[in-house]
């Protein structure tokens, strides 16, 4: 069992993804307010995150918030699970992670499927439980 | 944008999409003035005076040669020296080389004020010549006046009349108190009438010539102001035509973008009941909740599809970065992403590609080739086919094409495939999911990039859609990288 922290502003949404990984048998916490998220991770470091890039008071609060989980989480797993493609043509995938600007594990678009989800979740928790073992 | 149908059977219509058919994007209406329509006018006509100038130059250098040949013009009861034909053609040939030179420099405006002052002097001077009282030619100041009335406004047309007038004027006193010797192209026994007649009946028939000057300049003027002022109306309903869309456009992306969310969290919901993540369902529940489920994929597709033409016509939103694709890739991923959806109705995908590398916006040539293909796929019969084929033209053109065997487009819906919502009544009974963006989409994007599409359709018989691809398209500037975004 992990320990799963979502970032995500919508709370029936984040409730739905916290719903399908505490069926999987993690616990979850949801955060719907992206400028929290720092003391909330500070309090109890979480075995991966989800987290979303567009929250009202900051379209890009999630890139913002990933560099600054980086800088204090150097190996923490960060799942992005966004619907920015859908707002702005930017194309965004898998191949624009990048360590400086986009420092995520894994990107992953809205509307999302959930058994797509639980792979990637386990995997990235397969990754991190490695990365600790070593 | 054309149509044109092949007589011969099957009844195959063709109907070819350039990436320049849309028009072009109108002047703010705060811009839109007498001044701009003026100089629009001005700029686009510019040329005009100086092909004028090189015609009549033509023509008295024609005049004058004809002049060179013994008793040319004798026998129609002209007499014409070529010297000043040929003189008055050099200073035009002159003149117009001069103004080619100036117009690199000068403003349009003051330029051509000096050359119709300039005209007015040479025409004076040619007036003269032929004939100031005794022949028609003072009616060639009418040239000027009306060219004034198109080109000018009412004012400065009125201007140019009276100039004109001071002109012809001035040669008939210069005339009339010796200055000049009267001349005129008519043989011998006119000027003898012409001694006959008196100084009253003379200047009766100057004041003629000027009062119907004034009517055709009053008259001229009029027309060209009312039809100018048709043009700045057209130009303010294009405009406002032109808000009021790009208004619709942004309600659009607002209402989809406040659509977006909820349905997101619908989505996840019903894949929490329909996955059994929250407990077994009945077989009567689970029917439901796939009605819930198939509905929302299409929701999805429709947010989706509304979100990228709203995205594609949103001004506000700059062009994502061109960058080196290869667009055989892009294909074999489209293919893969539609395989399943094709596959569950029986449908084969035949993925035909060359190795091709583009410059354009990955993401404009993904959704292009996105819905082209699941436009394909959409109108196909179950148990079909869909080919789709991408190779090189030339180095400067590559060509992707997407066949069906579907249910074909009537020649005269052709045209209208593009336009948004656009689905013909068999498109509408053949696949109720489609929204009808797609093909607006594939138009927005074909235009971005600089992208000629041809369709070749016959009903009953499919579709072909070929695509004349830039290899380095327009629309979108290189950048690597998304500074802006982070």
């Amino acid at each position: 069992m992990a320990y799963l922290l979502v970032i995500d502003d919508d709370e029936d949404f984040g409730g739905a993804v916290a719903s399908l990984l505490e069926s999987q048998g993690h616990e979850v916490a949801v955060e719907l307010d992206d400028a929290k998220a720092m003391d909330r991770l500070q309090q109890r470091r979480p075995d991966a995150i989800v987290l979303d890039v567009m929250f009202p008071e900051n379209p890009i609060g999630g890139f913002e918030l990933a560099r600054k989980i980086r800088r204090s989480f150097q190996n923490l797993p960060i799942l992005m699970l966004t619907a920015v493609n859908q707002q702005f043509p930017l194309g965004f995938s898998n191949k624009d992670i990048d360590p400086t600007w986009l420092p995520v594990t894994e990107f992953l678009e809205k509307p999302v499927d959930f058994g797509l989800l639980v792979e990637r979740v386990n995997r990235l928790l397969q990754a991190g439980a490695n990365e600790n073992d070593d | 944008m054309e149509a044109d149908t092949a007589s011969h059977e099957p009844a195959t219509a063709i109907f070819l999409l350039r990436p320049d058919d849309d028009d072009p994007r109108p002047r703010p209406a705060a811009e839109i003035d007498d001044a701009w329509a003026d100089r629009q006018l001005l700029d686009q006509n510019a040329a005009w005076f100086c092909r004028l100038r090189w015609l009549v130059a033509g023509l008295l250098s024609a005049a004058g040669i004809a002049g060179l040949l013994p008793d040319g013009f004798e026998r129609i009861g002209l007499r014409l020296t070529p010297a000043w034909p040929l003189s008055i053609a050099a200073v035009l040939v002159l003149l117009n080389g001069a103004y080619a030179l100036l117009s690199r420099r000068l403003p349009v405006r003051p330029l051509l004020w000096v050359q119709i002052l300039v005209d007015l002097v040479v025409l004076t001077v040619v007036i003269h010549f032929l004939g100031s009282t005794t022949t028609y030619a003072p009616f060639m100041y009418l040239f000027h006046i009306i060219l004034a009335c198109i080109f000018f406004t009412r004012r400065e047309s009125a201007a140019v009349t009276v100039a004109a007038a001071m002109f012809y004027l001035g040669c008939l006193l210069a005339e009339f108190a010796g200055m000049v010797a009267p001349t005129t192209v008519l043989a011998a026994p006119v000027p003898a009438l012409v001694g006959e007649i008196s100084g009253g009946i003379r200047m009766l028939n100057v004041a003629s010539v000027f009062a119907i000057w004034a009517v055709i300049w009053y008259l001229a003027s009029r027309l060209a102001g009312e039809l100018r002022q048709r043009e700045r109306q057209l130009a303010l309903a294009n405009q406002r035509l032109k808000a009021s869309s790009d208004e619709r456009a942004r309600h659009m992306l607002q209402t989809t973008h406040q659509l977006k969310a909820p349905f997101a969290a619908i989505h996840a919901h019903t894949q929490l009941l329909s996955g059994g993540y929250c407990g077994p369902l009945s077989e009567q529940a689970q029917g439901v909740v796939a009605k819930i489920t198939a509905r929302c994929g299409m929701l999805s597709q429709q947010i989706q599809e509304m979100l990228q033409l709203a995205n594609l016509r949103s001004e506000s939103q700059s062009n994502p970065p061109a960058v080196e694709i290869d667009l055989d890739a892009v294909v074999r991923t489209a293919a893969a992403r539609i395989e399943p959806a094709a596959a569950q109705r029986g449908i084969q995908i035949e993925t035909q590609v060359e190795a091709v590398r583009i410059t354009a916006a990955e993401d404009h040539v993904r959704m292009l080739v996105d819905n082209l293909l699941s436009n394909a796929v959409n109108y196909s019969d179950d148990g079909g086919a869909v080919a789709i084929a991408c190779r090189r033209l030339s180095d400067q053109a590559a060509c992707l094409e997407v066949r069906d065997h579907g249910i074909g487009i009537p020649a005269d819906k052709l045209p209208h495939i593009f336009d948004d919502y656009f689905r013909t009544a068999e498109a509408a009974r053949h696949n109720k999911a489609s929204t009808g963006l797609g093909l607006a989409i594939v138009r927005h994007v074909a235009r971005a990039v600089g992208i000629t599409v041809r369709v070749e359709s016959a009903p009953g018989q499919g579709t072909c859609f070929t695509l004349t691809i830039p290899r380095v398209c327009i629309g979108a500037a290189r950048s690597p990288r998304r500074e802006g975004v982070a």
